[in-house]
Formats: C-alpha cells, sequence, structure tokens
C-alpha cells in the first residue's frame, strides 16, 4: 500500500461508481418502471438497447464512446465539449455499461409487487406521490438496494471501457482495475496483488450485502404470505 | 342505487344493474365481474354513472380484491389509518381503531397481515375500505378463501355488520351460497346482465337455460305447451304431461324447458306423479342426494335423512315422487 498513486486510483473508482450509482438510481427507477409496467410502440427495442451492454464487448462499447466523446466527435462538433479522457467520460461509459444490471434489478423489484397493492392504494384516496413513497418504495427498497449495490460494485471492477473512454491516465483516469493490469505489466507483482486484495474484499463485502438484502426483500413480498 | 356501465377492455360488457343492499353479481369466471368491479372503482376505463371520468382516489367506493391488498409491511391499524390521510396523526389511530372495532377486529390492531387468518384479513380489509366512507362497497369473491365448513361462520356475520351499517355492497361472486343471502342478484353471463331480482326469484324462476344452471336448478328436461289455463299450462315433456305455473310469455305450441330444484323433488302426495327407477344415492351432509331414472330421463333429488330411513332408500328400487306445479318453473326454449 505504499504507493500513493495507488490511493488516487482507489478514490477516483470510488468516486466514479458512487456518481455512477446516482445517475442509475434516477435513470433505471423510472425506467425500469416503465419497463415492467407499460406497454408501448418501440418498447422491444428500448429494451435490446439499454440491454446491449451486456452482450457487446466492452470495447466495442467504450471505441463508439470515444468516437462520440472525443475531440472531432459530433458532441464536440454541436455542444463544444469533450468528455473523453476526463472524469465525467469514465461516468458516461460507466452509466451505459451498468445500466443493464441496474434495470433487470429494479425491474424484478417492481414486477414482484402486487398490482392490487398498487390499485388498492389508490382507491384508498392516494395519489401517486403517497403511492410511491408509501406502497411502492417501502416494499421494494431492499430490491432496489441490492441493484443499487450490484451495479456499484460491477462499475468498481469496470475495465474496457474505461481504458478506451477514459485512456488509463495515472492520478486522472486510471480506474483499479487498470491500475493492477499496469503493475502486472510493470512486473510489480505486490503492488498488484495488494490492490487485487483489496478490489476481491470490497466486492465480495458488497455481493454478501445484496444476498442478505434479497433474502430481506423476499421476507417482505406478499406473494410468500399469502 | 344503479350502476349503469360500458366498457371494451378486457372484456366487452355493458349493462345497467340494481344495488339493493348487499347485492350479488353471479357469473362464471371470465365474465367480467371483476373488470366491472375494477371499472366502478376507477381502475381500468369505462364509461359510466355514477361516478363517471373520475381518478380512483376521487371515487367514494370501497374496493376489496379478491386477495385484498393488505398492505404486508403495515400493521392492521396502520392499513386502515392509510385511508384516514386527512387526518391529523394523533386522531387517526383513534379513528382506524375504531373502525376496526367497527368490525370486531380492534384486538388484532397491532398484527401485521400475515400474522391474521384469511377471515380475519378480510375484516381487516373492510374496515380500511369503510374507513373512506364509502357510497358503495364492492367486493371480488369475498367467500373465495373462507372454506365451506367456515364461511357461514365467517361470512354471514360480515353480511350482517354490513346490513346494520346500510352500505349498499356490490359482490362478484360464483358462489351460490352467497347469493342465496344476498338482497339482490344480478347474473352476468357472456351475453351480459341476463336477470336480476331478488334471490328467491332468480334461484327459482331462472330466465334462461344459462342462469337455470348457475343457480343450481339442475334437473332440465325438454316439452312443448299443450294447454294453457288459468293462470296454468299443461306441459307435454319427456316426464309426460305435467301441469306448471303459467309464465307470461307462454303460448301454446311453445317449445319450453321445464325445470324443477333437486330439494323441491317431493316424495309425499301430490299433483304431477311420476314412477322410476333409483339409479345412484349418495350422501351430502346431511342429507341424501339421489338420481331417479323416469323412462330415459334422470331426475336428481335432495331428501332429509329421516325421509331414507322412512322410504328405507336402496338403489334400484322403484320411487314415486311428486312434482309440485308451483315448484315447476318454465323457460322459453329459444333462450337456450
Amino acid at each position: 500500500m505504499s504507493d500513493p498513486v495507488f490511493w488516487q486510483t482507489l478514490r477516483l473508482t470510488l468516486e466514479v461508481s458512487l456518481v455512477t450509482t446516482l445517475i442509475l438510481l434516477a435513470l433505471g427507477i423510472p425506467l425500469s418502471w416503465v419497463l415492467a409496467h407499460k406497454r408501448f410502440w418501440g418498447k422491444r427495442l428500448l429494451e435490446s438497447v439499454v440491454l446491449l451492454p451486456l452482450t457487446l464487448p466492452p470495447t466495442v462499447l467504450g471505441f463508439y464512446l470515444l468516437l462520440l466523446l472525443g475531440q472531432n466527435g459530433p458532441i464536440a462538433q454541436t455542444l463544444g465539449f469533450t468528455w473523453a479522457f476526463r472524469f465525467e467520460g469514465l461516468v458516461v461509459g460507466s452509466v451505459l455499461f451498468s445500466l443493464p444490471f441496474a434495470l433487470n434489478g429494479y425491474r424484478e423489484a417492481f414486477r414482484a409487487l402486487e398490482p392490487d397493492l398498487i390499485q388498492t392504494a389508490r382507491t384508498l384516496g392516494a395519489g401517486w406521490q403517497r403511492v410511491w413513497l408509501e406502497v411502492i418504495l417501502p416494499l421494494t427498497w431492499p430490491g432496489i438496494l441490492s441493484a443499487t449495490l450490484l451495479a456499484f460494485a460491477h462499475t468498481l471492477g469496470e475495465f474496457g471501457v474505461v481504458l478506451m473512454v477514459g485512456g488509463s491516465i495515472p492520478g486522472k483516469t486510471q480506474m483499479v482495475s487498470i491500475y493492477i493490469y499496469d503493475q502486472v505489466q510493470a512486473l510489480q507483482f505486490e503492488r498488484a496483488s495488494e490492490a487485487a486484495a483489496v478490489l476481491l474484499g470490497v466486492s465480495l463485502g458488497l455481493v454478501y450485502l445484496v444476498r442478505t438484502l434479497e433474502d430481506l426483500w423476499r421476507s417482505r413480498m406478499p406473494s410468500s404470505t399469502r | 342505487m344503479e350502476i349503469a356501465y360500458a366498457l371494451k377492455h378486457p372484456v366487452n360488457l355493458s349493462l345497467r344493474l340494481q344495488v339493493r343492499g348487499f347485492t350479488v353479481l353471479l357469473g362464471e369466471s371470465g365474465v367480467g365481474k371483476t373488470s366491472l368491479l375494477k371499472a366502478l372503482a376507477g381502475l381500468i376505463p369505462a364509461q359510466g354513472e355514477p361516478f363517471a371520468g373520475l381518478p380512483p382516489e376521487r371515487r367514494p367506493v370501497g374496493y376489496l380484491p379478491q386477495h385484498l391488498a393488505l398492505f404486508p409491511h403495515l400493521r392492521a391499524w396502520q392499513n386502515v389509518a392509510f385511508s384516514l390521510a386527512h387526518l391529523p396523526s394523533v386522531q387517526r389511530k383513534v379513528q382506524a381503531l375504531a373502525y376496526l372495532d367497527q368490525m370486531g377486529m380492534a384486538e388484532l390492531a397491532e398484527r401485521y397481515p400475515r400474522e391474521m387468518s384469511g377471515g380475519q384479513q378480510q375484516r381487516v380489509a373492510l374496515a380500511r375500505a369503510l374507513a373512506r366512507r364509502p357510497q358503495i362497497l364492492l367486493l371480488d369473491e369475498p367467500t373465495s378463501a373462507l372454506d365451506g365448513a367456515t364461511r357461514e361462520e365467517v361470512f354471514g356475520g360480515v353480511i350482517e355488520r354490513l346490513r346494520a351499517l346500510g352500505i349498499p355492497t356490490l359482490a362478484a361472486s360464483h358462489d351460490q351460497w352467497l347469493a342465496q343471502r344476498a338482497d339482490w342478484v344480478g347474473v352476468l353471463t357472456r351475453q351480459g346482465l341476463v336477470q336480476q331480482g331478488p334471490p328467491e326469484v332468480v334461484f327459482t324462476q331462472p330466465a334462461t337455460l344459462e342462469v337455470a344452471r348457475l343457480v343450481g336448478l339442475r334437473n332440465l328436461w325438454p316439452g312443448r305447451i299443450a294447454l294453457l289455463g288459468e293462470g296454468w299450462a299443461q306441459v307435454d315433456s319427456s316426464l309426460g304431461l305435467l301441469k306448471a305455473p303459467r309464465p307470461a310469455w307462454a303460448a301454446t305450441g311453445q317449445p319450453v324447458w321445464v325445470g324443477i330444484r333437486p330439494e323441491e323433488v317431493f316424495t309425499d302426495a301430490g299433483e304431477n306423479r311420476l314412477r322410476g327407477q333409483v339409479q345412484s344415492l349418495r350422501r351430502q351432509g346431511l342429507r341424501l342426494r339421489g338420481k331417479l331414472m323416469v323412462g330415459a330421463v334422470g331426475l336428481e333429488f335432495l331428501l332429509p335423512r329421516y325421509k331414507e330411513a322412512l322410504l328405507g332408500l336402496t338403489e334400484g328400487q322403484w320411487l314415486e315422487v311428486a312434482l309440485e306445479p308451483r315448484y315447476l318453473h318454465l323457460i322459453p326454449a329459444e333462450a337456450a
């Protein structure tokens, strides 16, 4: 743990993961609600697009993002800013890459919720705001939290996308998994193993938490009581 | 209260139904009973009166879905208090307890839904719906979770409480037991609402063959009106010439279905006597259900058990029965 760059890298990784996760929460909850409960034209296409990062090689996703966000890309030319090789670029890449994980989890949480509960709540005089705050979120938060943690853990270990779009600039856009790779390339096995151990511990802790939340969530679902 | 509703999805349905006291909308599954209740509650789009165009949260209805939809994360009193959001929080609990008490559930106020029996959950759900001060209660299959043995005990009491409160109630059900305890019955089939009236009329004088089968008029055989008299009709049927009450629509020569309930086939002396062979006998609770073959027509009967001892009934024996004319019911054959 003697390498000061490692701590910078870990801090950056956590920051990217945190910002990514917050964006996923804000974006993913309404999107997954719509995907779970509404039918509309083009729904299957939208689902395919948001699930695409599951099958697309990360380097391909990163390559297109690099073209999109780079110096000569369409965004730079129309809106005048460049997010490639910057924190913002890392976040955009991470959001797209972890979106399917978050969406699947949120959607499962919403699908497991009895539609009767929501409908009945409305007949009892509750508008949508009360239905969300007093029925939907209290019953689905363990599922939402577990999907969020999973997306966070997934972002922590990202490699291909952030390498393409961020360029692995130490202290600026280098994430922990790339740091480990670079240390191995430089034959710095001790540094690599320390960093790997930290990631292993954090990941295991997060997955354990997710499993605990899943059990809690199942025990709260009405389908298990009736 | 009269309900006049028309909906397109998920079933195409348009009806005009009276709700008088405890009203049961009787019908098989899939004819749109649940959809009608949801439309009344504002949960699926429909046109009609009352409550036209209001969103669900502004309709004065108390809606109980089949599985009750108690909030699993809230205690019984908190479930009831959900309907009382307009009150300050101290009064909310007091009022919620009062509504629970009205349903005899005050003792279980602190329990979660999963800690209660089906009947108890139902009463909490009723208390929660009543806390809305509804103009009408809508119950979807209220007896489906109760077994036959406890139904009378559990739901009989509920009906009495609702009658005492004077709240019009519309219960969608396929349960004949429930319909027999109603103040008013509507029968919904795929053709729409085919009959409504007091249960004693619907159960003894079904308007169509389909209603007859729904209300348990199990003995039905074809015939033709031979002769019409003052208040009575003579029917030439596959069970021979029978005398029956004259329906308003009757005309000489008209094909009809003749029907009688198994519990109204008597073994005492009377008119319309028939002789047949007992084909089968089986116990149904404290009564005896049997089938009498009169020629090629099977006639079901349901006798109290003292009759069994009195007549020494056995399978294969010959038996004479009387189909009391006033219990016979004629259905126009084209209505089938």
